[in-house]
C-alpha cells in the first residue's frame, strides 16, 4: 500500500467534489431514473480517474489510497449521487476482499460489487457449493463480479464470475433508493465455491468499510440536501419574505447544520486498510439517522415542490433511507454493536 | 406475502369504532354510529376488493406516466359510495360531514394513500359547496350524484394552491402579503379568471373545480373569492401533470385559466368570503388529513406484523424485545393520532358546524322535493343574495368564530401530529424489515413514499402548528365566517354584529378579529 501525502489526499477529495460537481449532479435524475447510458458514462468517469480501485496498491492497477481517503473521496461523490458513491465503495470493497490470485484475474475498468449475506439463514455452502437468495443486493445487478461475504461464526468470502452456472440475478425493479447501485436479487443453486477469508481486507474489515462508506455517503447526501435547502430557502417567498426568515424554516436549517457538524469520526489509519469495526458502526448508525432526518426536513423547507420528484430533494430522502437499511438495518447494526461490546468484555 | 397481509388487514374492523375510539357516543356527537360503521365497512370492503390490489401496479404506472389514470377504480369506488359520502342527503348523497370523511380515509389509506386521496381531493373540491347552503344542492351536486348512479362518475377537485404562494394562501395573515399572480375579472354576467394554480390533486381528471382567487389580487385577503368552474370551459388548460414521490394514483396538476367564464351563479357563498371559506374548508379537510396518515401508518403497520408473524425469513424476529417494542410503539402512536383526528372531526361536525346541518329551516328545505326546489322562482331565490346573505346569517346563528378557530386547532393538531406519525411508524416499519424482506417492502417502501406528502399537504406541518398556538395556546379568535351583511342574530345568548369583524369598507370582507382574543375566550 503506498502512503499517500496530506496534499494527495486534499487533491484526490478536491478531483472528486469536482467530478461530483461537473458529472454526477447533472446526471443525478438520469441515474435516479434508471438510465443506462448515463450510469455507464459515470462509472466511465469513475475509472478514469481510478476511483473504482482506489484502494488497490499500483501493483493491482490501483490508487494505493488508504480507507480514510477513500471514505473522504466517496463522501465527495455521494454529494453529486449517492448510488455512484455507493457502487464505488462496493467495487472497492469487494476487490479489496479478493484474494492475490483471484485479483490477478480481475480485468480493468470492470465493476464488482460486494453482497453481505447471511450465512444459513439466507446462503449455506456444502461441500464446495453455494445455494441460497439474497434480495436486494446492491450494485449487483449488471456487475461483473460478485464477491459474497458471509457474516456469522465462520466469516467467508466467495468470489463469483457474472454468469457463474447456477447463479440466476434478477433486477429489483422497485429499488427506492441509491439507484445508481441497481439491485438485484441473486439465486444460487449449487455453484462451485472457494471460500477464503479475505485478501488484504479480512471479511470482518470488509463488513466495517462497507458500515464507514455507508456512513460516509450518508454524510455527502445530508450535505447535498442541507445545500439545497438553504438555497431554497433563501430564494422562496412567502408571507412577503424569503422563507429563511420564518423560524419554522430557519429552525429545521439549524438543525441539518448541527448534524452536519455532529458527524462522528472513525478512527482509521490515514494510509491503511485498518477500520476500527465499533467505531464503523456507531458512525453507520449516527450518520445514517442524521441523514435521514436532514433529507426529510430539506423536503420539507421545499413544501410541496420538495415533494416533486423534478426538483432531485426527494431523491436524497429515497437515497438516505438506503443507506440507514444498508448492509444492515440500523436496529440490526446497534445489536451488533452491543454484541461485540459483550464479547470485548468478556474476552 | 400479499395474500398474507391482506389477511392482517381485515383484522382492523373487526374492532369497532367506539372499542377504537371510545368517546364516539352518539348523543353528544349527533353521529350515527351505526351509519358511521357502515360507511367505515364499504370503505373497507373497497379498499379490500379492488384498492390493495391495485396499489403497486398503479403506483408503477403512475411513476412512468403520471398522467395516467384509472377510471375503473373510481367507478368500483363509485360503487361504494365513496364519491357522495359527503355530498347533502336531499342532493341525494349520504350526507356526512368530517368524521364520515375521516373514517373512510383511515379505511383507504391503510390500502393506498394514493387512490384514496382520489376520493379525498374530490370530498375537498365539494367541501366549499356545502357552505354554499342549499342553492348548491341542485346543481353540481345533483349532477354528481346523477353520474354516480348512471355509472360514469364525475370528480371533483379544489384549487388554491398558486406557484408562487402555497402556505400564505392557507392563512389569511399571510395572504395579504401573499405573490397572488391569478385574479378573477368581473364582466357582465360572471367573472372572466386567469392565472396559474400548482399541485391540484385531481386537477387533470375533475369535470368540476372550486377554486379560490382574489377579485383584486392586491388585496387578496379581503377579495378572495371562491368559483366553481366548468373544466370542459373554454381557456381552462390542464399544463403539467406532476411526477410525485408518493401518492402518485391520485395525479397532482399545474392547471392554467385564460380568461375562463364562470357566470354569477358559481359564484361559491358572496363574493370576498373566499377567506374565510378556506378557513373553514379546512378545519373540516384537516381531520381527514389527520386519518389518511392514521390510516398509512396502520397500513405499515398491519403489514410489517403480517410479515414478522407468517415470513420465513422474520422467523425468531417476533421474540426479540426490540421488535416488541417497537411495535407497541407503534400501536400506541396509531391509536394516538387516531383520537386527536376523531375528536377534531366530532368536535366540528358537533360543536362547530352541525347546528347548521341539523337547523330546523336547512331539514324543512331538505324535505321539499327537488322538481320544486328546481322551479325558475324558488332557484332564482336561493341563488339570490338574499339567500346568501342568510346562509352566512344562519352560520353566525348556530356556531361562533370562537368555535370554528378551536375547531381548526385541533383539526391542525391532529393533521400535523399524524403526518409525523405516518413518516415515523412507516419508517419504523421499514427499518425493522430491512432491504430483505422481499415483497413486502415494495408497500412499505410506498407507504413511507406516501407518508411525506401528510406532512406537506394541506397546510404545512409547521403552519398547522402555528393554527394551533393561535387556536388552543393564545386563545385567538380568527375571523372564519364570512361577515354578517344587515342582518343581527342572537347566537347562544352573544350577539354577532358586523363590527365583531375587521370588516373591509368595499367589500365586507373580515379579516382577523382581534388578536388577543379579548372579549372571546371560551
Amino acid at each position: 500500500m503506498t502512503a499517500t501525502t496530506l496534499a494527495e489526499r486534499t487533491e484526490i477529495r478536491a478531483m472528486a467534489r469536482e467530478l461530483a460537481r461537473r458529472e454526477l449532479t447533472p446526471r443525478a435524475a438520469a441515474l435516479d431514473a434508471g438510465g443506462q447510458d448515463a450510469l455507464h458514462e459515470c462509472w466511465r468517469l469513475i475509472v478514469e480517474l481510478g476511483l473504482d480501485r482506489a484502494l488497490l496498491d499500483e501493483h493491482h492497477g490501483g490508487a494505493g489510497l488508504g480507507i480514510a481517503d477513500l471514505l473522504a473521496t466517496i463522501e465527495e461523490l455521494a454529494v453529486g449521487d449517492g448510488g455512484i458513491a455507493m457502487s464505488v465503495l462496493l467495487c472497492n470493497a469487494a476487490l479489496t476482499t479478493l484474494v492475490d490470485e483471484q485479483l490477478a484475474g480481475v480485468l480493468a475498468g470492470t465493476r464488482w460489487t460486494l453482497v453481505p449475506a447471511a450465512s444459513g439463514t439466507e446462503v449455506t455452502i456444502s461441500e464446495g457449493k453455494i445455494n441460497g437468495k439474497v434480495v436486494c443486493a446492491l450494485g449487483a445487478h449488471g456487475a461483473d463480479g460478485l464477491l459474497v461475504v458471509l457474516d456469522g461464526p465462520e466469516p467467508a468470502a466467495l468470489a463469483i464470475g457474472a454468469g457463474a452456472v447456477g447463479s440466476r440475478l434478477e433486477r429489483d425493479v422497485g429499488q427506492m433508493g441509491l439507484r445508481a447501485a441497481p439491485a438485484a436479487s441473486l439465486e444460487l443453486a449449487d455453484v462451485d465455491c472457494a471460500p477464503t477469508s479475505g485478501g488484504s481486507v479480512s471479511v470482518a474489515g470488509a463488513l466495517a468499510l462497507l458500515r464507514a462508506g455507508t456512513a460516509a455517503i450518508a454524510h455527502g447526501i445530508a450535505r447535498r440536501a442541507y445545500e439545497m435547502a438553504l438555497e431554497y430557502a433563501h430564494a422562496r417567498q412567502q408571507g412577503g419574505v424569503a422563507i429563511i426568515e420564518h423560524d419554522a424554516v430557519s429552525d429545521m436549517l439549524a438543525s441539518m447544520a448541527v448534524r452536519l457538524a455532529c458527524w462522528p469520526q472513525i478512527g482509521v489509519d490515514p494510509a491503511g486498510l485498518a477500520i476500527d469495526e465499533a467505531q464503523a458502526l456507531a458512525a453507520k448508525i449516527a450518520a445514517t439517522d442524521a441523514a435521514v432526518a436532514s433529507t426529510t426536513d430539506a423536503v420539507q423547507v421545499f413544501g410541496g415542490t420538495g415533494y416533486m420528484v423534478e426538483t432531485g430533494i426527494e431523491k436524497l430522502m429515497r437515497d438516505a433511507k438506503y443507506c440507514q437499511l444498508f448492509p444492515e438495518p440500523n436496529w440490526v447494526a446497534q445489536d451488533e454493536l452491543m454484541r461485540s461490546e459483550r464479547a470485548c468484555r468478556a474476552a | 406475502m400479499t395474500s398474507i397481509t391482506a389477511e392482517r388487514s381485515l383484522r382492523e374492523p373487526e374492532r369497532s369504532l367506539r372499542e377504537q375510539y371510545p368517546r364516539l357516543l352518539p348523543h353528544e356527537n349527533r353521529v350515527d354510529v351505526r351509519e358511521l360503521e357502515r360507511l367505515r365497512a364499504r370503505a373497507h370492503s373497497f379498499a379490500e376488493e379492488h384498492v390493495r390490489p391495485r396499489a403497486l401496479e398503479i403506483d408503477r404506472r403512475t411513476g412512468e406516466d403520471p398522467s395516467w389514470f384509472d377510471w375503473d377504480l373510481v367507478r368500483a369506488g363509485a360503487e361504494h359510495g365513496m364519491l357522495s359520502f359527503l355530498i347533502p342527503k336531499p342532493a341525494g348523497g349520504a350526507g356526512g360531514l368530517s368524521t364520515q370523511a375521516a373514517v373512510v380515509m383511515e379505511e383507504l389509506c391503510a390500502a393506498c394513500p394514493g387512490i384514496a386521496l382520489i376520493f379525498g381531493a374530490h370530498a375537498l373540491g365539494i367541501s366549499p359547496l356545502l357552505l354554499g347552503g342549499p342553492s348548491q344542492w341542485d346543481g353540481v351536486l345533483a349532477e354528481l350524484i346523477g353520474s354516480e348512479r348512471g355509472g360514469e362518475p364525475q370528480l371533483m377537485a379544489c384549487a388554491i394552491t398558486e406557484p408562487e404562494a402555497g402556505t400564505d394562501v392557507e392563512d389569511p395573515d399571510l395572504l395579504r402579503r401573499a405573490r397572488i399572480t391569478s385574479h378573477a375579472r368581473r364582466v357582465p354576467g360572471g367573472f372572466r379568471l386567469s392565472g396559474t394554480k400548482r399541485f391540484i390533486s385531481n386537477g387533470s381528471v375533475a369535470r368540476w373545480i372550486t377554486i379560490l382567487m382574489a377579485t383584486d389580487p392586491r388585496r387578496a385577503a379581503e377579495t378572495w373569492t371562491c368559483f366553481l368552474v366548468d373544466t370542459q370551459s373554454e381557456g381552462f388548460t390542464v399544463a403539467r401533470v406532476e411526477h410525485k414521490m408518493g401518492q402518485r394514483a391520485c395525479p397532482a396538476a399545474e392547471l392554467t385559466f385564460d380568461e375562463v367564464f364562470v357566470p354569477d351563479e358559481r359564484v361559491v357563498g358572496r363574493e370576498g368570503d373566499g377567506a374565510p371559506e378556506t378557513m373553514i374548508v379546512l378545519a373540516c379537510s384537516r381531520p381527514p388529513v389527520g386519518a389518511i396518515a392514521t390510516g398509512i401508518a396502520r397500513g405499515a403497520y398491519e403489514r410489517v406484523l403480517g410479515w414478522l408473524e407468517e415470513d420465513r425469513a422474520a422467523r425468531g424476529l417476533l421474540e426479540r424485545q426490540h421488535v416488541q417494542l417497537a411495535l407497541a410503539g407503534m400501536e400506541e402512536e396509531i391509536h394516538l393520532a387516531r383520537q386527536l383526528y376523531m375528536d377534531a372531526a366530532t368536535e366540528l361536525d358537533h360543536a362547530a358546524l352541525g347546528g347548521v346541518m341539523s337547523h330546523p329551516g336547512v331539514r324543512a328545505l331538505g324535505h321539499v322535493p327537488a322538481s320544486v326546489r328546481g322551479r325558475a322562482p324558488v332557484r332564482g331565490w336561493l341563488a339570490s343574495d338574499r339567500a346568501r346573505d342568510a346562509t352566512v346569517a344562519l352560520l353566525h346563528r348556530t356556531t361562533s368564530e370562537r368555535a370554528v378557530t378551536r375547531s381548526l386547532a385541533l383539526s391542525s393538531m391532529a393533521k400535523a401530529r399524524g403526518g409525523d406519525v405516518a413518516m415515523r411508524v412507516t419508517g419504523a416499519a421499514l427499518e425493522l424489515a430491512g432491504l430483505r424482506a422481499g415483497p413486502v417492502r415494495a408497500e412499505l417502501e410506498k407507504l413511507w413514499r406516501d407518508a411525506k406528502l401528510c406532512q406537506i399537504y394541506e397546510g404545512t406541518n409547521q403552519l398547522n402548528r402555528l393554527e394551533v398556538y393561535r387556536g388552543l395556546c393564545h386563545s385567538e379568535t380568527i375571523g372564519c365566517l364570512p361577515p354578517l351583511r344587515g342582518i343581527h342574530p342572537g347566537t347562544n345568548g352573544r350577539a354577532h354584529t358586523n363590527a365583531d369583524v375587521h370588516a373591509h369598507p368595499d367589500t365586507g370582507a373580515l379579516g382577523h378579529a382581534s388578536a388577543n382574543g379579548d372579549g372571546d375566550r371560551s
